[in-house]
């Protein structure tokens, strides 16, 4: 058997299954990220110090990408899992001829291909909004970078979202994890604003943020600055790949497969 | 060749409610289904019938022994042993964002198969699904439900089907369907580890039964065999001065024998209706005598 139609069968299936219902996995992270630039980035950016000696939506823009690809990357594999926890379909994948490692590699490709689709979008919006409120036209400054970083963001925060999914035993369980972890993490990991003006205790704690460090890598590939070297970024992000994705292995062999 | 070898196996869980009670699910099972059988697993509720289903399919670990398929081990071998196996399972899966095409399609790429338009075709005409193809699981009735759960379990032509209560809940119409599918996939060689709770069909359909109770196996032969060992047989004689005695006895007494004990001279005898033993009765008293 060629053990790589079971595999792109289940990417198959989780792209249709976002699909189905794009305006709540797709429309609307746009439309929050549409509303957050409006406020933030042109209403109130417009009275705010540039950072990184750049307009304030142009430094924004790179950070609410990356928070629609958390968030959706996250939501993507959880979703699948609580889906199917509850309309008893993990039984159908632990009863195929699956391994362990496809069914969360293909739930990382479903996870990237959701948080780069609204990751990119957002930009576009982002880019109209930059170019109608300061006449200015963002680039890519790192292509290379900013696909690797989609890659390692997606990628990392399916693998979690499969961890929480499988190993929580209830709905509350599931977004306590996205409320009291992944928000705060997000938020206080540089999304609206540069570390350079807080307390230099807050900037060392910055430090022990995983979030932070994918943040910064994604607004250097797109606008060229960040907080700290491209080095310490890519080693973090690399780490954090390897532990989300054995904790995700960890918890579909030890989590429950049962229905909820 | 065998198509299932059940060996030693065990499977005790701790009881979720008390975490010091170890609850013996499985105590040593010892049994094999031949290729191309359609054999009955039979107990009452929690006897231990799903658990060995959920083994089968490595849903669980067992906690000692081994089950091979077609010779392959479930421990050492899953992967190659999945492909062998279909499974419907007892509860039915509520796959909501897909029609049943869709659902069947994604099945049998699970199992590595790609472009199956025909066989799922094929088992939609014959469950009588294909007028239902483009709907979803919720919109479906319960028997439609088990209907496609049987599809998804064939999709990829298993030589084992397990079922697991297919009939649960469902009309006679469509068990009789059923039934006459399982003898046409059994004539195409395909083997049947069946569980249910109706007799009847156990006795009808299957050539061979293991009966357990609190995860001992406590008979394993034909259905034939059970009825003759634990059923009685009711025989009514009516006699040619239109008296009318109605006597009970072991299945497996013959008649003559049966005359003689009771001093009954056959040229005495009008009519004698025999009633046979149920599979039923047979089931009870090896459930109940342990």
């Amino acid at each position: 058997m060629n053990p790589w139609i079971p595999f792109l069968t289940l990417i198959h299936r989780e792209i249709k299954r976002f699909i189905k219902v794009i305006i709540q996995t797709v429309v609307s992270p746009i439309i929050s990220s549409s509303l957050y630039l409006l406020i933030f980035g042109v209403s109130l950016g417009a009275k705010m110090n540039p950072q990184n000696e750049m307009p304030y939506i142009a430094f924004l823009i790179p950070g609410l990408m990356v928070m629609g690809l958390i968030n959706n990357s996250f939501q993507n594999s959880s979703s699948s899992v609580v889906n199917a926890k509850f309309s008893g379909d993990l039984e159908d994948l632990r009863v195929a001829p699956i391994t362990n490692n496809q069914i969360i590699w293909a739930m990382g490709v479903g996870g990237i291909i959701r948080g780069a689709t609204v990751a990119i979008i957002t930009g576009l919006v982002g880019f109209i909004f930059q170019y109608l409120t300061t006449s200015t036209v963002m680039t890519i400054h790192h292509p290379f970078l900013f696909l690797l970083f989609l890659i390692l963001g997606g990628l990392i925060f399916s693998f979690c979202g499969i961890f929480v999914a499988f190993l929580a035993k209830t709905f509350d369980q599931l977004s306590a994890f996205s409320t009291f972890i992944l928000l705060p993490l997000t938020y206080l990991g540089g999304v609206f604003m540069s570390i350079e003006g807080l307390h230099p205790f807050w900037q060392k704690m910055c430090h022990l943020n995983p979030v932070f460090y994918l943040i910064n890598g994604f607004r250097y590939s797109v606008v060229g600055v960040t907080d700290i070297e491209i080095w310490p970024i890519l080693l973090v992000n690399c780490g954090a790949l390897v532990v989300s994705f054995f904790m995700a292995k960890y918890s579909l062999t030890r989590g429950s497969f049962s229905r909820w | 060749m065998k198509a299932l070898e059940v060996i030693n196996l065990k499977k005790n869980y701790i009881n979720p409610k008390d975490q010091n009670q170890n609850v013996q699910a499985l105590k040593g099972l010892n049994f094999d289904i031949h290729a191309g059988e359609i054999f009955g697993f039979l107990g009452p509720n929690g006897a231990g019938k799903t658990t060995l289903i959920s083994t089968i399919t490595t849903l669980e670990k067992p906690t000692e022994g081994d089950v091979k398929v077609f010779g392959e081990s479930v421990l050492h071998n899953p992967l190659k042993t999945k492909r062998s196996v279909g499974v419907v399972h007892q509860e039915v899966i509520n796959t909501g964002f897909f029609d049943i095409n869709e659902i069947l399609e994604f099945q049998s790429g699970y199992y590595g198969i790609l472009n199956n338009q025909d066989r799922i075709h094929f088992l939609m005409d014959r469950l009588a699904l294909l007028p239902h193809k483009y709907k979803k699981v919720k919109q479906l009735s319960g028997g439609m439900k088990r209907r496609l759960m049987i599809a998804k379990a064939l999709v990829h032509n298993p030589r084992l089907l397990l079922l697991d209560e297919p009939t649960a809940g469902v009309d006679v119409e469509l068990r009789e369907s059923l039934w006459r599918f399982v003898q046409e996939l059994q004539a195409e060689g395909t083997s049947v580890l069946l569980t249910t709770h109706y007799l009847e069909e156990a006795e009808s359909l299957c050539q061979r039964i293991a009966i357990i109770n609190k995860g001992e196996l406590h008979f394993l032969g034909t259905p034939n065999d059970v009825i003759k060992k634990y059923s009685t047989k009711k025989i009514r004689i009516k006699f040619n001065n239109g008296d009318i005695k109605e006597l009970i006895c072991s299945a497996h007494e013959a008649l003559n024998q049966i005359l003689k004990t009771n001093n009954i001279d056959i040229t005495s005898v009008f009519d004698i209706q025999m009633f046979e033993g149920k599979l039923e009765e047979a089931f009870t008293k090896v459930v109940n005598q342990q």
